[in-house]
Parts: C-alpha cells; sequence; structure tokens
C-alpha cells in the first residue's frame, strides 16, 4: 500500500514536471490555461480556509484577488509611478507586500463580520465584494481639494477603468519570463505546491481544529476554551493572504489587469470551484478549480471549434456560427446543480457521509460500558489536580446576589451559590427554573445584570468564554453539542486547545516543540477517551457515535481543558440505569481522585441524592432551598413545587459513588 | 391499527431495523423500550415516512404508509412528538401550537383544542406570547407534546417525552399521556424511563439492536427478567 502510494506520487510529479514539455512538443498550448488553472486553484485554496475550515461564507472573495493583483500594480509598473519599479527584486518582494496588504485587509474586513454569521456575513462579504471593484475604478484620478489648496493632485492610484499595463516581470537571472509561458508554470506551480504544504500543516494543527470547532458548533468551541473572534480572524487573514499571492503572480503573468477582472463573478467561480469540489478537502478544491478553469479555457474554446466544424460540413448555419463559450455559466450552473443533487459533499467531500461501520453483534449492544478505573486516570490530570489543592480553604466558586433578566421574566433571582473546593453541588428546579441560566452565566455565555462571580477567589465579570475556559472551568450541554463532523480525538483534542501554544509559523514549519507538544496532546487526548470508555473509538466521527458515548465525550473533551471546577448540564439524561450508574460513579472518581469541583444539574433524583453534598434548589429564578440531601428530601416547598408527592427517597445504593 | 410487518431499515450500509414486527390496536398505550442505539428513534421514523423501510411494509388502519411522503401520512392521523425538542425556535408558544393543527380541516375545534393543551400545560399558557428558542428544555418538550396534540391525531407518537423532565413532571407527563389515551387516542410510546413507561402502557415491546426480542402485556414485561436487569437497573 505505501509503496503503491510512493509511485503513484512519483507518477503525480513526474507528470508535474513532464507536462509543460510533452504540451509544447505536441504544440497543443495548453500550457498558459494551466498556469491560469493553478492560479484560480490558489485562489481557491485561500476561499477554502474560510469557507470549507471555518465555515463562513464569503460572497466577495474576488476582492482581496483584486487587492493582491492592484498592489503588484501599484507598486511594480511604470504607468502608476512606482518606488519599486525598474529594481530586478522588486517581484520577489513584491508578492510578500502584497500578501500581507491583502491579510491585513482581510483583518479590517473580517472585524466588523464576526459577530454574524450565515446569511448577514455573507450579504456583508458581498457588499465589500462589490466596493472594492468600484474603488479601483475611481481611484485613477484622485485630486483632494481643500478650499483651493490641493495636497494631492490628480494621483492615478489605480488606473482606473483601463486598468494598469504593463505590470513589470520577475527577474531571475536565466529564466525567460518574458518570452517563455513554461516558466510562469514552474513559478506558479512551486508557489502553489509550497501554499498547498502549508495549508495542509496547518488543517492539520491547534488552529486547524479550532476553525473547525467553529464551523461546527460556535458556541461550543467557545465553551470548550477556543476564542471565537480570533480564530475567525486568522481564517480571513490567512485566507486573504494566500489570494494576495495569487493576485499578484496573477497581475505580473497577465502583464494588464483591469477592474472587471474582480468582478462579483469571480467570486461565485470560486465558490463554485470550493463546492464542486468539496468544500474542506484539499484534494477537493484543486479537482474543482481544475475542472472549471481547464473547461472554461479548454474545453468549451476546443468544443465551439468542432460544433462550428460539423455545422460547416453539416451546411447547418446555427451551429456553424454557435459560440459555447457564451454558454459557459449555463454549464456551470448545470454541472453545480447535478453535483448537488448527486454528491452534495462535493466530488471529493470530505466527512460528509456516515462511516460505514462494521456489522455490530447483539451482545455489544447489551453489553454495559465499561467502568471507570482509578488506574485508567490520566497522570497529566492528576498533575493538575495537585496544584489546586494548594489554594486551601477558599471555595472554589462562590456566586452571590447574581441576577438575570431576559425582558420582563427574572430568570435569576439574587442566587446565591458556593461550590467548596472538591465539592459535588446538585443544582435542581423544575424546568424553566433558570438552572441552565445559571451555568450560562458562570461560563460567560450570558452577561449577569447584578450579582458577583468569584472564581478562585477572583471575579470572573466580563470574561470571554473561551478566558474562562482557561481559568478552568469547563462545562458540558443539557442537548449534546459535539463538533459533529470531526472524529473523537479531534473533539478532545479541541478541548485541549487552550492548553496548546502552536503558532501558524509553529504550526506549518513545525519545530521540535511544537512537534512534541502535538505528539504529547495526542497522547493525553487517548488517555483522557480511555478513562471516560471511549478506547477504541478515537477515529470515528462524534456523530456516529451512540448517545451514551456521545455524552460520555462531552465529558471526556470537558476533562481535556484540564478544569478545577466542571459544571454538569444533566449528564445522564437519556441513559439507561446502567449507563447511568457508570457515570455517576466517573463524577465521583474524578471528585475523589482529581479534587475536581462538580456543579450538577440532575433530574435523575437517584444520581444527585447520591452523589451530591449539598443541593440548591431553584424555582422561577429563586433560590428555595439550599441544604444536604436528606434535608433537601424532606423540604416541603421543594416536594411542592418539584419532587412531587409520589417521591419516595430512595435508600442511598450500597457501592455507590461517595 | 398501526402494523409493522418485517420492517428493515437502512441508514447507508448501515441495518438500523432488521425485521421489526409490530402492531398498535385502537385506543392502547404500546410502549417500545431498548436502549439507546437499538432502533427505536428509527422505528417512529420509518412509521413517519422520514426514513423508507428497505424491506417489509408499514400499514396504518389498512393503508400502506411505506413510501408515502411524511406530510400525507400527518393527514392520516399520525402525529409525532419528536425526541430533542424540535420545536420552531422563532415562532412563539401560541404560533408552535397553530402550526400543530396546520392540516386539520375542523378550523372550529382547534380553539378549544388549544383550550385544552393549555389546561394540561399551564405553563404553557404563561408563556404563550414568548419565542420557543427562549424556553427551558423541560418546557421545549411540553411544547414538542402540546403541539403533537393539536393535530388531534388518531395514533400519537412520543419519542422520549419524558426526557429532561423534573420528577414532579415527570409524572405528569404519563398522567397526560394516560389522560389523552382515556380521551380517545392511540399512542405509541418510546422511553428510556421502562419503569414509567411499563406502568401507564397497555402492552410493550423491547427492542435490542434493531429487533424485537420480548413481547408482552406491560405488568408481564416488568416482572420479567431481562427488562429488570437491563432496563430497570435491578441487581
Amino acid at each position: 500500500m505505501g509503496a503503491r502510494r510512493g509511485l503513484g506520487q512519483a507518477a503525480l510529479v513526474a507528470a508535474l514536471l513532464g507536462y509543460p514539455f510533452l504540451d509544447r512538443a505536441l504544440g497543443v498550448q495548453t500550457v498558459h490555461a494551466v498556469s491560469d488553472g493553478m492560479i484560480y486553484v490558489l485562489l481557491a485554496l485561500g476561499l477554502n480556509i474560510v469557507v470549507g475550515y471555518a465555515g463562513l461564507l464569503d460572497l466577495g472573495y474576488a476582492a482581496f484577488f483584486a487587492i493582491g493583483a492592484y498592489a503588484m500594480g501599484l507598486l511594480n509598473s511604470p504607468v502608476l509611478g512606482s518606488p519599486l519599479y525598474g529594481h530586478v527584486w522588486s517581484f520577489w518582494l513584491c508578492i510578500w507586500i502584497a500578501a500581507a496588504v491583502s491579510a491585513l485587509l482581510g483583518t479590517v474586513i473580517g472585524a466588523p463580520t464576526l459577530r454574524v454569521r450565515g446569511d448577514y456575513l455573507a450579504i456583508i462579504t458581498l457588499g465589500f465584494g462589490e466596493i472594492i471593484p468600484v474603488a479601483i475604478r475611481n481611484l485613477g484620478d484622485v485630486t483632494i481639494d481643500i478650499a483651493g489648496w490641493r495636497p494631492i493632485e490628480r494621483l492615478n492610484l489605480t488606473g482606473g477603468e483601463n486598468g494598469v499595463n504593463p505590470v513589470g516581470r520577475p527577474y531571475l537571472p536565466g529564466v525567460p519570463f518574458e518570452t517563455d509561458p513554461i516558466s510562469w508554470y514552474f513559478l506558479i506551480l512551486i508557489v502553489g505546491a509550497l501554499s498547498l504544504w502549508a495549508m495542509s500543516r496547518l488543517q492539520d494543527s491547534r488552529l486547524g481544529r479550532a476553525w473547525m470547532a467553529i464551523r461546527e458548533d460556535e458556541t461550543a468551541a467557545d465553551c470548550t476554551g477556543v476564542n471565537p473572534i480570533s480564530t475567525k480572524l486568522l481564517a480571513f487573514a490567512l485566507g486573504a493572504s494566500f489570494s494576495g499571492f495569487a493576485g499578484s503572480i496573477y497581475a505580473a503573468k497577465l502583464q494588464a489587469i483591469t477592474p472587471g477582472a474582480f468582478e462579483f463573478q469571480v467570486s461565485i467561480m470560486l465558490l463554485c470551484m470550493v463546492v464542486l469540489g468539496g468544500a474542506g478537502s484539499l484534494k477537493g478544491v484543486i479537482l474543482g478549480g481544475m475542472l472549471i478553469t481547464l473547461f472554461d479555457r479548454v474545453v468549451l474554446a476546443e468544443a465551439t471549434f468542432f460544433t462550428r466544424w460539423v455545422g460547416r460540413g453539416l451546411g447547418v448555419p446555427l451551429l456553424a456560427s454557435a459560440d459555447l463559450t457564451l454558454w459557459r455559466w449555463f454549464f456551470f450552473g448545470l454541472g453545480l446543480v447535478l453535483v448537488m443533487l448527486l454528491r452534495p459533499q462535493g466530488l471529493v467531500g470530505r466527512r460528509v457521509q456516515p462511516l460505514v461501520v462494521a456489522e455490530t453483534d447483539d451482545a455489544i449492544d447489551l453489553a454495559p460500558p465499561p467502568p471507570p478505573r482509578i488506574e485508567a486516570i490520566p497522570g497529566w490530570l492528576r498533575e493538575r489536580a495537585g496544584h489546586g489543592a494548594a489554594a486551601g480553604a477558599m471555595p472554589i466558586l462562590e456566586v452571590r446576589g447574581l441576577t438575570k433578566r431576559f425582558g420582563g421574566v427574572v430568570a435569576l433571582n439574587e442566587i446565591d451559590l458556593v461550590v467548596p473546593r472538591g465539592g459535588i453541588i446538585g443544582l435542581i428546579g423544575p424546568n424553566g427554573a433558570g438552572k441552565t441560566t445559571f451555568f450560562n452565566v458562570v461560563t460567560g455565555l450570558v452577561r449577569a445584570d447584578g450579582g458577583a462571580i468569584a472564581f478562585e477567589g477572583r471575579p470572573l465579570a466580563g470574561l470571554r468564554p473561551n478566558a474562562i475556559v482557561a481559568r478552568g472551568i469547563a462545562r458540558t450541554f443539557q442537548s449534546i453539542r459535539l463538533f459533529a463532523n470531526m472524529t473523537v480525538l479531534e473533539n478532545v483534542l479541541v478541548g485541549e486547545h487552550c492548553r496548546l501554544r502552536a503558532t501558524v509559523p509553529g504550526a506549518v514549519l513545525r519545530p521540535p516543540a511544537v512537534v512534541a507538544e502535538e505528539a504529547r496532546a495526542r497522547k493525553r487526548g487517548r488517555e483522557v477517551l480511555a478513562f471516560a470508555g471511549l478506547a477504541g473509538k478515537e477515529d470515528d466521527l462524534a456523530r456516529n457515535l451512540s448517545y451514551g458515548d456521545q455524552r460520555r465525550l462531552e465529558i471526556a473533551r470537558a476533562l481535556a481543558t484540564e478544569p478545577r471546577l466542571l459544571l454538569l448540564d444533566e449528564p445522564s439524561a437519556g441513559m439507561n440505569p446502567r449507563e447511568t450508574e457508570t457515570l455517576t460513579e466517573l463524577i465521583g472518581l474524578v471528585r475523589r481522585e482529581l479534587a475536581l469541583s462538580v456543579l450538577l444539574i440532575e433530574h435523575d433524583m437517584q444520581v444527585v441524592m447520591t452523589i451530591s453534598d449539598r443541593i440548591t434548589v431553584l424555582d422561577y429564578g429563586t433560590r428555595i432551598a439550599e441544604g444536604t440531601p436528606t434535608e433537601i428530601q424532606r423540604h416541603p416547598r421543594v416536594i411542592e413545587a418539584y419532587l412531587g408527592t409520589g417521591y419516595e427517597p430512595d435508600p442511598v445504593a450500597p457501592g455507590g459513588a461517595r | 391499527m398501526l402494523a409493522l410487518e418485517d420492517v428493515h431499515t437502512y441508514y447507508g450500509n448501515i441495518r438500523a431495523l432488521r425485521g421489526i414486527s409490530l402492531t398498535v390496536q385502537p385506543r392502547e398505550i404500546v410502549t417500545l423500550i431498548g436502549a439507546n442505539g437499538a432502533g427505536k428513534t428509527t422505528t417512529l421514523r420509518t412509521i413517519l415516512g422520514a426514513v423508507r423501510p428497505r424491506r417489509g411494509a408499514v400499514t396504518f388502519n389498512g393503508q400502506r404508509l411505506d413510501g408515502l411522503p411524511t406530510d400525507r401520512i400527518v393527514r392520516l392521523g399520525i402525529a409525532q412528538s419528536p425526541e430533542g425538542r424540535r420545536i420552531f425556535p422563532r415562532m412563539t408558544v401560541l404560533e408552535n401550537l397553530e402550526m400543530g393543527a396546520f392540516a386539520r380541516a375542523d378550523r372550529d375545534a382547534i380553539a378549544p383544542d388549544l383550550e385544552r393543551v393549555f389546561t394540561l400545560f399551564p405553563r404553557l399558557r404563561e408563556r404563550a406570547a414568548q419565542k420557543g428558542g427562549t424556553l427551558s428544555g423541560g418546557e421545549q418538550q411540553m411544547l414538542a407534546i402540546a403541539r403533537a396534540l393539536m393535530a388531534r391525531p388518531s395514533l400519537l407518537l412520543l419519542d422520549e417525552p419524558s426526557m429532561g423532565l423534573s420528577p414532579i413532571l415527570v409524572d405528569a407527563i404519563f398522567k397526560i399521556v394516560e389522560d389523552i389515551n382515556r380521551r380517545g387516542t392511540t399512542i405509541l410510546l418510546v422511553e428510556q424511563n421502562a419503569r414509567m413507561a411499563l406502568r401507564v402502557a397497555h402492552r410493550g415491546y423491547v427492542i435490542q439492536t434493531g429487533r424485537i426480542v420480548l413481547q408482552d402485556v406491560a405488568a408481564e414485561l416488568l416482572r420479567s427478567d431481562l427488562v429488570r436487569k437491563t432496563y430497570l437497573g435491578e441487581k
């Protein structure tokens, strides 16, 4: 298998290297078209970071292409009077400047779009994509006139409607960029290969996982320690920088740029390449990009030629004068519709189909989940637990007078709650009492209207959810919120995100420190999965797990953030008695062995009464009772509002988690 | 009334149902219990036409359902309260309930029915003007059931109605299930909470990895070793 793959790769490299010479020998002259195709592939790869990885629909991506091209034109063209023009090295400098300018503008454009998602984001990028070509058209003749004083007079910044012509070519001793399309082919091939290499490494790094987590579920990612703001900005900036490269090379290759080359339809065509090939798949995007460009540049032209020849031969004037290139958008549209109907995940779609799971035997279904074992507790989690113990008797979480209103509804009314270090506190109450809202306020998803929250003595006010995770509070969700199209191991690795340090250069260049960090993260991830009873399922997609396994994975992901306080929102909901029992043991075990404090929302009284040290009861946003499980079970208001008169206290199960 | 005969349903290559046969007689409460992933929800999805069985037949009052689109099946008098509280989050509680009655022809009877579900779930009356998405998890569960009732179905499919509800509401929900049934609605109840489900049901089926392994009247199932060990958590 390995040998065959190596052979395939060698053949691919040989084909890429030999192709332009073969083309010349046969005289078919497709090198230009293929080179342009590779530029579009590079653009589509940049767009794939934004759309495919981070899941942000960008309808104005051609704007960055324009910015890259015009940055090159501005710096490296005689008609715009560039200071750089004429230096033999300037092209090689300009491509970097173009990429940097594009990245900068990507960040600027990205900033206002961060609050919005989906449709709104698409509309904003659409607007940006319209603004740039118009701005370029109007910046060809700029005069600033302040009461007769003209600091800038008739400045030609972009060449206006006429564009920029010529643009300086690259200079490399002995390489004929002026005359030989093959030199361009190899230049673009090298830039493309390097970009592809960088992207594939980014995809498989801390940052790539963060993008995908944002795409899958932004709120859950935030609550797992991924900062959505910086993560999205990075996607915009990196995506834009690749198109900056592509744009600057395009300008220099074409020798002329006009605003018309960067219109809305270019954005759409790039989006088509990504979607056609398969968003999120590098191979797919390359395939999609090449198919669309070659279809446009080669196939349609040849087909027109052929149709006319047939038309002339048969004497049909309609065919003899046909021009299929005018129908290009018709064919694109048709192709896209067919692909979406037949293969919605794209030609080489990534991980959208459910995996083909081996036939399960009946026995597996009935096997109770493996009970948690003390020996399986990962050593590194123990170490972390040791750090916390030094802090002494101060409560880990202290909430005073917490108030939250939604419109006229008081969801939380002056709530006091204290979680002692190493304690398990139950939070119960009727549905709609405000329990989950309480979690949302503590984890920073919702801002409180009053009151104070202190974690280990320090206030949490104003912190973003991801910063609160970094402080040491992790949570699970009532309705499971996993990163469904990522693997089980990747889910846990996202949990470790805030404890890892790899940056963009680190993720691409992979110095020994990053390699070691990544290896350690994976090892830790496997350990925490084994502890949660998910060994052997590391490479399954989260969405393919059974319900109980998904619940356990959520807890494993929370543990991977190395918390000192764990908020569990109805962890046993939907579990059968055996699974619930295992879960209760697991919670007891992490408390006992890792000195982890737990705040637990739960409706299964067997669980709550067995493992809680104390219980707080909410009703209509107000605390109606607080006490030990025994006290709570007898509390008349709790019985009236929550337990019901039919509730008989179960005797505490022998051998329970306590 | 409802009959499944040797139904096989696949997701891609995964065999979710491997020959399910069950019947529901008029005015019965029948419960389907089983572990996570055993095929309970898939059975309901197959009945409603959300997935097509690869083999076997689903009939309702003698009419074949398999192959019909879901909206046609709902118009025949089957309604479901889906698992996971799939309500319309951006519509108000009242609008959600009105959507439940969307397919009904007897517009005059809708108002009294609305009154009836508000009596069953007073919490929903309090929150009638609130957006569905702002309700708490348990309230959304109530809304999902109430919305299904608004269709005034002759057969009601309930998927884990007690999930995420407080003990007092779990009791209330099962009382409501019995109450609905006494008023003439036939119910197929899928539940994790086997104890409660078997207390209210007339008959029950136990499903394991896509097959029915046990069926009996509910009281007998409560006594069976398999059910007690696996689904009631008794040692």
